[in-house]
């Protein structure tokens, strides 16, 4: 119990401090999240929406294949994309192998099936008399997906929070294409793992509690907004 | 004028409508009746354009907008013309004065203009009061209205009601109906309603149209019976039992069936004639209604319920009572099977 306990005294004291290298995997940490949930949720939701609604060949093959890739590893995301992105695969020419860029990419295809999947599933709750009401009133594909997800505001705030959860306190992928470099592309995760090893308890705990601090806000933030859209 | 040509609609396999054509002209006022399962609410949606038929396909003016050949996808231009009102209707996210003005503002209609048709038609329909409510405070009645008065709003070329008035009250009713009498004395419009109850359809509409098991009525909406066609019969007449009575009919089908016999084709006496009738049933009136100028509807059961229609001297002279004996008579070849 000592052991805890110095610990999360080291955490505490560490947070206070405002610790130059604590704060530079902050930001990368927030950098690489939102960069990854914003275009995983840019792709996912509309992939969702129109697996819920608009039928076509091969529909529960795909309804399959993102249901799969829900539960896909992160490691073998990770090792994947190493392949991909080495020098000598067919992306090397990128250049982002050890990158935050590697990392988002990563991140991506973690949170694009949960986005599309969740999506799907929130959009198949509306009634679907919500899409016929807009369609018979003239309204476009558009507006009335619009429509639609008005009404489904609540479950896809709800995706959105479990796509950043995901990416946030994603390691598998991160170690693999990021390579945890410090100062470069060591996120909160990996260098949780890495201090952990070093026996740095102190430091790793620290760092666990900033991450858990910052998905509370994020879903705090989440519910806020939630809460002026229902007024 | 909007019109199905040879749709076969299926829902896992089953088909649900089977009409070789269905025509709603311009400036008509239809009304389906059948009971529930019957296939109106689907017949609706296919000429609102919100499914494509299985087979066949829907015009307008003459031009394919869904299903054919070319399985044809419904644009938002041709929805324009064609606005439904479910049984059920749901009122989208915000007040009714959104909802008002919900179609107008897809249409790119600019705010002043909205504001203006939103007044008129709450009027129109007696909703103005609940114009900055929600729906969670409306009750299933003034859903209704609202969702009528949201589809006048657009002005589509057809209207399209399901079962407009099942969650309204008398008053209510009245002043639905009046607001579309008003609103097709202002435009051209054609409405196409469905309804289970045969004296509202006959009220309000021009043309009734009976649908049974997917299919259209020959004939006219009463005395239609689901019925199990026996394989053996005298030459290609048939007895077929239809709850305690027999009804001879001319048929050479077997199995499942509709069978049908219009309220004009059926004599109506006080005692059993001698004539070449081969369905003769004595029974009481249960009763007698004026659905249109001139004429009586008469019910009697007879061990099953049958509607004849006399015309009102004829119902004077026979002395046509509810409560009275009464004797239906039909040939055999008046019974229509479908």
């Amino acid at each position: 119990m000592d052991f805890l306990g110095e610990g999360l005294r080291r955490a505490l004291a560490l947070l206070l401090a405002g610790d130059a290298e604590v704060t530079g995997v902050v930001v990368l940490t927030l950098k690489v999240a939102v960069t990854a949930t914003v275009i995983a949720c840019a792709i996912g939701l509309p992939l969702g929406f129109l697996l819920a609604t608009r039928p076509f060949w091969g529909r529960r093959a795909a309804f399959t294949l993102v249901n799969t890739a829900l539960a896909f590893p992160t490691v073998v995301t990770g090792l994947l994309l190493f392949g991909l992105l080495s020098r000598r695969g067919p992306l090397g020419g990128l250049g982002w192998l050890y990158t935050w860029q590697a990392i988002a990419v990563g991140d991506v295809c973690i949170a694009l099936p949960i986005a599309a999947a969740l999506s799907a599933a929130a959009v198949q709750g509306v009634d679907p008399r919500v899409r016929r009401t807009a369609q018979t009133l003239g309204a476009s594909a558009w507006r009335t997906a619009w429509a639609v997800a008005r009404e489904a505001r609540f479950a896809l705030a709800a995706v959105i929070t479990a796509a950043f959860g995901h990416v946030i306190a994603e390691i598998g992928s991160a170690m693999i294409v990021g390579g945890n470099i410090r100062g470069s592309t060591r996120t909160l995760t990996t260098a949780i793992a890495l201090y952990t090893g070093q026996g740095e308890f102190g430091l790793a705990l620290a760092l666990g509690v900033i991450l858990l601090v910052l998905a509370l806000l994020v879903n705090i933030a989440l519910q806020v907004l939630q809460g002026k859209a229902h007024a | 004028m909007l019109e199905l040509v040879g749709v076969r609609h299926r829902y896992g396999g089953r088909v649900v409508l089977d009409l070789e054509r269905f025509e709603v002209p311009p400036g008509a006022l239809i009304a389906m009746v059948g009971p529930n399962g019957s296939g109106k609410s689907t017949l609706l949606r296919l000429l609102a354009l919100l499914e494509q038929p299985s087979e066949g396909e829907v015009r307008l003016d003459g031009r394919p907008v869904s299903g054919g050949p070319a399985r044809a996808r419904p644009d938002a231009a041709a929805r324009r013309r064609v606005t439904l009102v479910e049984q059920r209707p749901i009122l989208l996210r915000g007040t009714v004065r959104d909802n008002l003005g919900y179609g107008l503002r897809v249409r790119g209609m600019r705010r002043t203009e909205v504001n203006s048709v939103i007044a008129n038609v709450a009027a129109r329909l007696g909703v103005t009061p609940l114009l900055e409510r929600h729906r969670h405070e409306l009750s299933e009645g003034e859903v209704q209205r609202v969702a009528v008065a949201r589809a006048l709003a657009v002005e589509p070329a057809v209207l399209l009601l399901d079962e407009p008035v099942s969650s309204a009250d008398r008053a209510a009713a009245q002043t639905l109906y009046g607001a579309l009498a008003q609103e097709r004395r202002r435009r051209p419009l054609a409405i196409c309603l469905a309804s289970h109850q045969l004296e509202d359809a006959y009220r309000w509409a021009d043309d009734v149209r009976a649908l049974a098991e997917g299919k259209l009525s020959p004939v006219t909406p009463e005395n239609l019976f689901r019925v199990e066609l026996p394989n053996a019969g005298t030459g290609d007449l048939k007895h077929i039992r239809v709850g305690t009575i027999e009804i001879a009919a001319m048929t050479d089908r077997a199995g499942p069936a509709i069978l049908a016999v219009a309220p004009s084709d059926i004599f109506v006496s006080r005692a059993p004639l001698t004539s070449s009738a081969r369905n003769v049933f004595a029974g009481r009136v249960t009763r007698l209604s004026h659905q249109r100028p001139g004429t009586v509807h008469v019910t009697a059961d007879v061990g099953v319920e049958l509607v004849a229609v006399v015309t009102e001297e004829a119902a004077r002279d026979l002395q046509l009572a509810p409560g009275g004996p009464v004797v239906f008579a039909f040939k055999a070849s008046a019974v229509r099977v479908f």
